[in-house]
C-alpha cells in the first residue's frame, strides 16, 4: 500500500524538481563551454555531443553537428523502443569502443570513449555537465560554472 | 636462505602476474554488450542478437564513426 503511493507520488516530485527541465534551452557558448570542460576531464573520450530539449546539437566536437543529431536521436530511438519506455541512461560497449548517452535536466549528452573507460564515472561526469549547464547560474560570475584549480 | 631483496623482487613478481591475469580476465569477460537504465534505478540488457540489441548496436556503431579516432595524446 505504502509502495503504490510512493509509485503513484514520486514521478510527481520528480517532474517537479530543478533536473526536469531548464527553465530555457541554454546557448551555444555555454554548451560549448560545458562540452570543452568534459572532455578535458575524460581522458578516455574520442568524441561527444551536447544536445537541447528538442534534440538539436548545441556543441559537438569535430565536424558535422548534423551527423550528431541524426545518430544520437536514432539511438535515443532505438533506446526508447527497446521496451517503449523512456530512459536515462545508455551504455553500449563494443569492439570499436563505448557509447554512452543519458538525459538529464531537460537536455541530453552522448560521448565515444575507448573500450573499457570507467562506466560510473563517465555518467557521473556527463549527468553533473548537463545538470551545471542547465543551472541559470551556468557561466555567471560565482555561477556554477566548473572551477579550474589551475 | 633467500637474501631479502630476492623475497621482494619474487612478491613484486607475483603481484604483476596477478595484475596481468586480472586484466586478462577483464578482457574476455568484456564482451560486447548494450545496458539501458531506466528510472528508479532499474537496468536492463539486450543482447546483441535480439530486435533491439541489433538496433542499439547498430546506433552505437554510427556514433562511434561519426567521434573518429582518438585525437588527445
Amino acid at each position: 500500500m505504502i509502495q503504490e503511493a510512493r509509485a503513484r507520488v514520486t514521478p510527481g516530485i520528480f517532474a517537479d524538481m530543478a533536473d526536469a527541465a531548464p527553465a530555457a534551452a541554454p546557448d551555444k557558448e555555454s554548451a560549448e563551454a560545458a562540452l570543452a570542460f568534459l572532455t578535458e576531464m575524460s581522458p578516455d573520450l574520442r568524441g561527444a555531443a551536447i544536445l537541447g530539449p528538442e534534440g538539436e546539437v548545441l556543441a559537438a566536437t569535430g565536424e558535422g553537428p548534423e551527423r550528431w543529431r541524426e545518430d544520437a536521436a536514432a539511438l535515443f530511438a532505438a533506446a526508447d523502443g527497446a521496451e517503449d519506455v523512456p530512459v536515462e541512461q545508455v551504455h553500449i560497449a563494443t569492439e570499436q569502443g563505448e557509447v554512452f548517452a543519458i538525459r538529464n535536466a531537460g537536455l541530453a549528452a552522448v560521448t565515444v570513449t575507448e573500450r573499457f573507460a570507467l562506466a560510473s564515472l563517465m555518467l557521473f561526469d556527463m549527468r553533473s555537465t548537463l545538470r551545471q549547464l542547465a543551472s541559470p547560474n551556468f557561466g555567471t560570475p560565482g555561477g556554477t560554472e566548473p572551477r579550474r584549480d589551475d | 636462505m633467500q637474501k631479502p631483496h630476492r623475497v621482494l623482487l619474487d612478491r613484486v613478481s607475483v603481484y604483476a602476474d596477478e595484475a596481468a591475469a586480472f586484466m586478462r580476465r577483464r578482457r574476455v569477460a568484456r564482451r560486447p554488450f548494450a545496458r539501458l537504465y531506466y528510472p528508479h534505478g532499474r537496468s536492463a540488457d539486450h543482447a546483441q542478437d535480439s530486435r533491439s540489441g541489433a538496433e542499439l548496436f547498430v546506433a552505437a556503431g554510427r556514433l562511434i564513426e561519426v567521434a573518429g579516432k582518438r585525437e588527445k595524446g
